[in-house]
């Protein structure tokens, strides 16, 4: 299998979200993010959170949005929407009081849910 | 599979190895050339650094012309154009000096959670200013970085240098990808204009410097795309997306959500008069008037943004044409600001591919006229309608106006996407009319043997053409794009932000418990900003055009005593003062007598950089 095709098969993976497992996952991320940021304050465990973070919630909104791209632009078009999401959702923390950590974290959870809801509208939507 | 696709595709994987290897030595022999004091990026840069870069940039250009997947041509083109513009970042110890450091100032205190409500930290007076100052890109840019930061877990300051290069070398690529793939249904032309916007000097600083206006140029160009698509289709989704990139220009910087707004306007007419039948002349009158209106939106959208902005004096003003002489008034609407102390391979390197796109751009206008089936046809017009808007908008800020709240010239990077198909599109058309030549003129697959059979004159004929396809081409194109570079980032600029001036700010932040006010120069309080923020009560360092700051430094190179020092602490409502001297701003004589008289009269606090740096203190 070469990597191409093992991405895709990832991709899928998380597409499918069986049993709201890389829901559930996402949401653990941003709970690991918001102890790292409380407690260790450890880059090593940012970068990877981080990683984990972009490439589920990227993949949703990638599907959500440009299913029909090829794989390369429908990832790359997914993190966009993805940054672009938290900005924008962490622009309206920053005008109305501020951005700390509880702020931050609150802003992750609404970016992962409202990400796998629209993953979610767009299966539904295929499945009919 | 053949043995001859498989010996090509065992080249193809040799040559993308060592386009990695090239590059990554690139990127090894960038590193190496950090430097924490020098003016400009060329004093630094390691000399091995530029060969290297062309080199890989010919090899990138050679593979293009290859059937490689796209994807892998475009990650390959994402890391050359991620290197390019990160000269800035990487070389000097907190990136260019201008702009961004004073937007990192503002978005530290984001960061610290130091202000409520995002920037500005004062009250504005009337809503409607208030509503400006909240949709300013500041704040939107200080939720990237700040979120950026959080969940890295790293300073703001490493996060905020990094942030432009990289989604800009990552994001605008693609854009110029689907852009021109939009136009041309020809991937190997859209490979190849993501690698062109190199050519482009403007795209390259502003895509090498973190400034709210930068992130609104890469929204600006994914919002080209959408309208670009929106043109021949009917589709919910892409008219979805039209409007929430433009609004995403618009949150990060006025200028590029006026102009993705302004061509977004157009599009429509556009889309509305190629949908009448009949496209009589009224039809005509009322597409030049709906150009004339888009046009003119920047322009008017600047006076009126008195409303938001009180302090605002932008104006239209005819004061150029009496002050000025009519050659320098006829260089500015021909040339812009590169008619001031540039040489002409600098104006060359500017003006060769907008001029470039906007020949090509006519010739295929000329072209569809003539075949009206042609695939160019939906898009040219509106293209070369949108190159000619920034042309126009550009004189009028240029010339007939005055008081603007940014340089003119920041229009030049909307022209330069425009054009960046068009640049691609001829350098294709070109490279195809050789290869078509060969294969109607010669065998499709030449041996040594059969050139033997062709005459000597003929031999060498098809020798040059076959060595300028698979040599001399990457290796010009490649030479164009690292020479560019060369344009792209300034030759002449003041002292960057030294090591020493990091290091002193930082001790200073490090080694003090209570509340305190630092007195230094224009670079010190950029420095500061940098690492503790603007204005911050508990380590006040003086805003860069604060006129008390500025008088107090001036009065303390004058008569460096404790009294300056207790002004300060008691206008500040601190309780230590610091008192920042730098050799290389000063100079040496000025330096020198300035340490020496306030050795006399101050503590010494820390000298850094070899003496090149020296702080006094006073406490309450």
């Amino acid at each position: 299998m070469d990597l191409s095709s093992r991405f895709d098969r990832i991709e899928e993976l998380i597409v499918r979200d069986e049993r709201c497992a890389f829901t559930l996952a996402s949401l653990v991320i941003v709970c690991t993010i918001f102890a790292n940021l409380s407690e260790v304050q450890s880059p090593v465990i940012g970068a990877i959170t981080f990683f984990f973070y972009f490439s589920i919630n990227g993949v949703f909104l990638g599907h959500a949005f440009f299913e029909k791209e090829t794989a390369f632009f429908r990832r790359t078009f997914g993190f966009l929407l993805l940054i672009m999401l938290l900005s924008f959702v962490g622009w309206l923390a920053v005008v109305i009081y501020n951005l700390d950590v509880i702020r931050l974290t609150l802003v992750l959870l609404m970016v992962a849910t409202l990400s796998s809801l629209l993953n979610r509208r767009v299966k539904s939507k295929n499945a009919t | 599979m053949p043995h001859d696709t498989q010996g090509f595709i065992k080249l193809l994987r040799v040559s993308e190895m060592l386009y990695a290897l090239l590059l990554g030595f690139s990127c090894y022999l960038l590193f190496i050339s950090r430097t924490g004091e020098a003016h400009t990026i060329w004093e630094a840069l390691h000399p091995a650094f530029i060969p290297t870069l062309f080199v890989a940039t010919s090899l990138l250009l050679a593979i293009q012309f290859t059937s490689e997947k796209v994807a892998y041509k475009l990650l390959f083109i994402i890391a050359h154009s991620v290197l390019v513009h990160s000269f800035f970042s990487v070389i000097f110890p907190a990136g260019d000096l201008s702009g961004q450091q004073i937007y990192l100032g503002r978005i530290r205190l984001v960061y610290d959670n130091a202000v409520l409500h995002g920037w500005p930290s004062w009250s504005v007076e009337t809503v409607q200013s208030q509503i400006f100052r909240r949709f300013g890109g500041i704040n939107f840019q200080a939720a990237v970085s700040v979120i950026f930061a959080r969940m890295l877990s790293v300073d703001i300051f490493w996060v905020h240098l990094a942030l432009v290069p990289i989604l800009w070398g990552i994001f605008t690529p693609i854009a110029a990808y689907l852009t021109t793939y939009t136009l041309s249904q020809n991937e190997k032309v859209s490979v190849l204009s993501s690698l062109f916007l190199s050519v482009f000097p403007y795209v390259t600083y502003f895509g090498a410097i973190s400034v709210p206006n930068s992130l609104g140029y890469i929204f600006f160009f994914y919002s080209l795309y959408f309208i670009l698509r929106n043109l021949n289709s009917n589709d919910s989704e892409t008219k979805f997306l039209m409007l929430v990139f433009s609004f995403f220009a618009l949150l990060s910087h006025y200028l590029t959500g006026v102009i993705s707004f302004s061509l977004l306007f157009l599009s429509l007419v556009f889309k509305s008069y190629r949908g009448e039948k009949s496209q009589a002349i009224s039809a005509k009158v009322s597409l030049v008037i709906a150009f004339l209106f888009c046009a003119s939106l920047l322009p008017l959208s600047l006076i009126y943004l008195r409303f938001f902005r009180p302090s605002t004096t932008t104006a239209f003003t005819l004061e150029r044409f009496n002050e000025l002489p009519i050659e320098e008034t006829i260089g500015l609407a021909l040339l812009g600001d590169l008619t001031y102390s540039f040489h002409l391979e600098t104006i060359l390197l500017f003006v060769s591919g907008p001029t470039l796109a906007f020949a090509y751009n006519i010739y295929l206008l000329y072209k569809t006229k003539k075949n009206p089936n042609a695939k160019f046809r939906t898009y040219t017009p509106f293209l070369f309608a949108a190159f000619l808007m920034m042309l126009i908008d550009y004189r009028i800020l240029k010339l007939f106006m005055e008081g603007l709240p940014f340089n003119e010239e920041r229009l030049w990077v909307f022209r330069d996407f425009v054009a960046v198909p068009f640049v691609a599109l001829a350098v294709y058309g070109a490279i195809s009319s050789i290869n078509v030549f060969l294969k109607t003129h010669y065998p499709p697959t030449i041996s040594p043997a059969d050139l033997k059979a062709l005459s000597r004159r003929n031999a060498l004929h098809v020798l040059t053409l076959l060595l300028a396809l698979t040599v001399l081409i990457p290796m010009a194109l490649g030479g164009w794009i690292t020479y560019s570079l060369r344009a792209a980032y300034p030759r002449i600029a003041p002292l960057q932000t030294t090591w020493y001036e990091l290091e002193a700010v930082k001790h200073i932040e490090e080694n003090t418990e209570e509340k305190y006010v630092v007195i230094g120069d224009v670079w010190t309080i950029f420095v500061g900003e940098m690492i503790v923020g603007i204005n911050n009560p508990s380590a006040y360092y003086f805003g860069e055009y604060n006129k008390t700051g500025y008088d107090l430094f001036y009065n303390m190179t004058q008569d460096p005593s404790p009294q300056w020092m207790l002004q300060a602490m008691n206008y500040t409502d601190t309780t230590t003062a610091y008192f920042i001297v730098t050799e290389p701003r000063l100079g040496t004589e000025e330096y020198n007598r300035i340490v020496t008289e306030a050795r006399t009269r101050l503590p010494v606090y820390g000298v850094f950089g070899e003496g090149k740096l020296h702080i006094f203190y006073y406490k309450k």
